[in-house]
């Protein structure tokens, strides 16, 4: 029997295991939205408010389920308002599967009514896009579509299909047992490198593992537990790598990078081993490459090849998936501990403490992102879902909230697109439902995506927003403090009443601007049954520290 | 340093505009290009020379190699 090509997609995606798409319709793909009509109870539905929220919905879901997130939108503006989201994606290695609408076949290079070449725009942001003209060509390209997304280093892949495509009619025969034999071989290490690996590790005396987003992905969080255990390794974090070793692990030391904590940057520099773990040495990282880890050895696991020797030489470069790597591994280490080495950490760390409580005291009555953080923290047993935005709230949801299950902090590290975190969160709290889920924002990423109020609105989805409004796009006023004396030049930012919005798409809400009423509030926010919006105002000119400075050394990180 | 890079792919639409555009990212100039299928089997080969710096060259064909049509790939320095 013969479908029609939109029901031939609806098909594929069941054939997926999709239970979630993101989208909005249009001209180019209405064919589709009434193939799902029909599939509403099999495929449910989110209508986003602009489909840069589809995309980040599909990214939060994604990084909440492992599973690629799905956005479906039309041609033309549909599919470039999608392009943020998607190189957002491709930088942080988020599996989406993205369709888009296109003009039909026979009008295609015309400059048709929105037509856009969506193939040409997508193609240096998609591990992979395809265009369809015939609607027997959906089936295997679906299927291509979620293996690549998935498999190998996860990212985004694009389907664009004509419009003709989604009428015509074909057989619906879905491929068995697909594969890419290219991707389906990750793991290119041999024996002779594991060893060397271990005999580095086994002779190290100060070893330094750097965690990333590769743990998370491979779902690793216990095999780097049994590695650091095993050898008494320290352990330090990327941005996106939070979450995947408990805060309180006595030998994890904190976050890596241009806002980490001051210990593991400064002693990165006197590490005689750095064991990277599906991380990628990124400049945010690693800031000045040529004073970067002189002294240390490089064992580097990570699952694209390409990424070895890119910004940092590797001793030992292991081409494979981080789970698979380090089973193999951790045999073939030695029972160590390294209490020395351990304490220069514990050392270091008691002098950010103690500017951290300077600080404290200076700001005892005032509100600041580090307290709300912390509170926030201390309140839900460390144990829900942030979606963090960009900026300074962002780096202080890094370093203030503790912690403790994997998967738990997200964002967006490699674009850091300021929007992201409400529509992300749109995202996760679908893929886990179970979890508290929070969007952590500034007054000025809030406003690039606060349409998705609506989506929260129509959806009854019971996501909280906290929103630090500092009256400035801080992260650059900061930077303007810093190293542009002070010449605020348009940063101070104006704001609608952020509650009253809120209320007027049903979501609750309430300001905070004073110290003392803080703990009730937040003891609302969070126990609240429903979208909920809790606004605090903080201090305007609050810095986030310890700070790497662009073009310094990791060991020059300053305290304040 | 001048180098020519051998690359074998599927004859897929889209192939050679990803490979020009990780040139492009790099502002890699392209000096000479040849590409033909080969008989009926969907093989495509692509031949490139450009001037490349020897300290990205191994990164920049790794990440062409990561194009999931291409199936192999050289590269070798243009001796004058
Ligand atoms: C889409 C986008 N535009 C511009 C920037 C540059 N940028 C980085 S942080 C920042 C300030 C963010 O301000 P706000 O959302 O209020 O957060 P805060 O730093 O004050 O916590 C800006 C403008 C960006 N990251 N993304
Ligand atoms: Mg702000």
């Amino acid at each position: 029997m013969k479908h029609t090509g939109a029901e031939i997609l609806m098909r594929s995606l069941l054939q997926e295991k999709v239970e979630v798409i993101f989208g909005y319709p249009g001209g180019a793909n209405m064919p589709i939205y009434d193939a799902l009509y029909f599939y509403e109870k099999k495929l449910r539905h989110i209508l986003v408010r602009h489909e840069q929220g589809a995309a980040h919905a599909a990214e939060g879901y994604a990084r909440v389920t492992g599973k690629p997130g799905v956005c479906l939108v039309t041609s033309g503006p549909g599919a470039t308002n999608l392009v943020t989201g998607i190189a957002d994606a491709m930088m942080d290695s988020v599996p989406i599967v993205c369709v888009t609408g296109q003009v039909a076949a026979e009008f295609l290079g015309s400059d048709a009514f929105q037509e856009t070449d969506v193939i040409g725009v997508t193609t240096p942001i998609t591990k992979w896009n395809r265009q369809l003209t015939h609607a027997d060509e959906i089936p295997e390209a679906v299927a291509k579509a979620f293996y690549i997304a998935s498999h190998g280093r996860p990212g985004p892949v694009v389907i664009d299909i004509t419009k003709n495509t989604q009428f015509e009619k074909a057989e619906f025969n879905y491929p068995k047992n697909f594969y890419i034999k290219k991707l389906k071989t990750v793991n290119k290490f041999n024996n002779g490198d594991i060893e060397k690996a271990a005999e580095i590790i086994n002779n190290a005396k100060k070893p330094l593992m750097l965690v990333g987003h590769g743990v998370l992905i491979s779902k690793a969080e216990k095999e780097v537990l049994k590695v650091i255990e095993k050898t008494g390794m320290v352990a330090a974090s990327t941005l996106h790598g939070l979450s995947s070793i408990p805060f309180d692990h006595p030998l994890y030391v904190g976050m890596l990078g241009m806002h980490g904590n001051y210990s593991p940057n400064k002693l990165t520099n006197s590490a005689d081993v750095l064991f990277a773990v599906g991380m990628r040495f990124d400049d945010r990282v690693t800031s000045k490459l040529s004073e970067y880890a002189p002294h240390a050895k490089v064992i580097h696991i990570d699952i694209d090849e390409s990424e070895h020797h890119k910004n940092i030489h590797a001793h030992v470069p292991l081409v494979g998936n981080v789970k698979d790597v380090l089973k193999k591994l951790t045999p073939l280490l030695k029972k160590n501990n390294h209490v020395n080495w351990l304490n220069e950490f514990k050392d270091m760390d008691k002098k950010e403490l103690a500017v951290e409580k300077n600080k404290q005291i200076k700001n005892k009555n005032k509100l600041t992102m580090d307290v709300v953080l912390s509170l926030l923290s201390k309140k839900t047993k460390n144990e829900a879902i942030i979606v963090a935005d960009v900026g300074q709230n962002q780096m202080f949801a890094a370093r203030y909230y503790k912690y403790k299950n994997p998967d738990s902090y997200i964002t967006s590290g490699g674009l850091g697109t300021m929007g992201f975190a409400v529509p992300a969160a749109i995202g996760a709290k679908i893929g886990a439902p179970k979890r508290l889920v929070f969007a952590v924002v500034g007054d000025g990423g809030i406003q690039m995506t606060i349409q998705e109020f609506g989506t929260i609105m129509q959806e009854k989805l019971p996501i909280k927003i906290l929103l630090l409004n500092n009256e400035y796009l801080g992260m650059v006023r900061q930077w303007q403090q810093l190293f542009f004396e002070k010449r605020y030049s348009f940063t101070h930012m104006e704001s609608p009443d952020f509650i009253k919005l809120a209320r007027s798409y049903n979501i609750s809400g309430e300001k905070v601007v004073e110290r003392n009423k803080l703990d009730s509030a937040l003891d609302k926010f969070i126990n609240f049954n429903g979208p909920y919006l809790l606004e605090v105002k903080v201090e305007k000119e609050d810095n986030i520290f310890p700070m790497v400075a662009t073009g310094t050394s990791v060991d020059e990180v300053r305290l304040e | 340093m001048k180098y020519t890079v051998d690359i074998v792919t599927e004859n897929k639409p889209g192939v050679l505009y990803r490979i020009a555009g990780l040139l492009t990212k790099r502002k890699i100039n392209i000096e000479r290009i040849n590409a033909y299928t080969v008989k009926n089997n969907g093989i495509s080969k692509i031949f490139f020379t450009a001037e490349i710096e020897d300290r990205i060259v191994d990164t920049l064909v790794k990440q062409i190699y990561k194009i999931i049509e291409v199936i192999e790939i050289k590269y070798h320095k243009v001796s004058h």
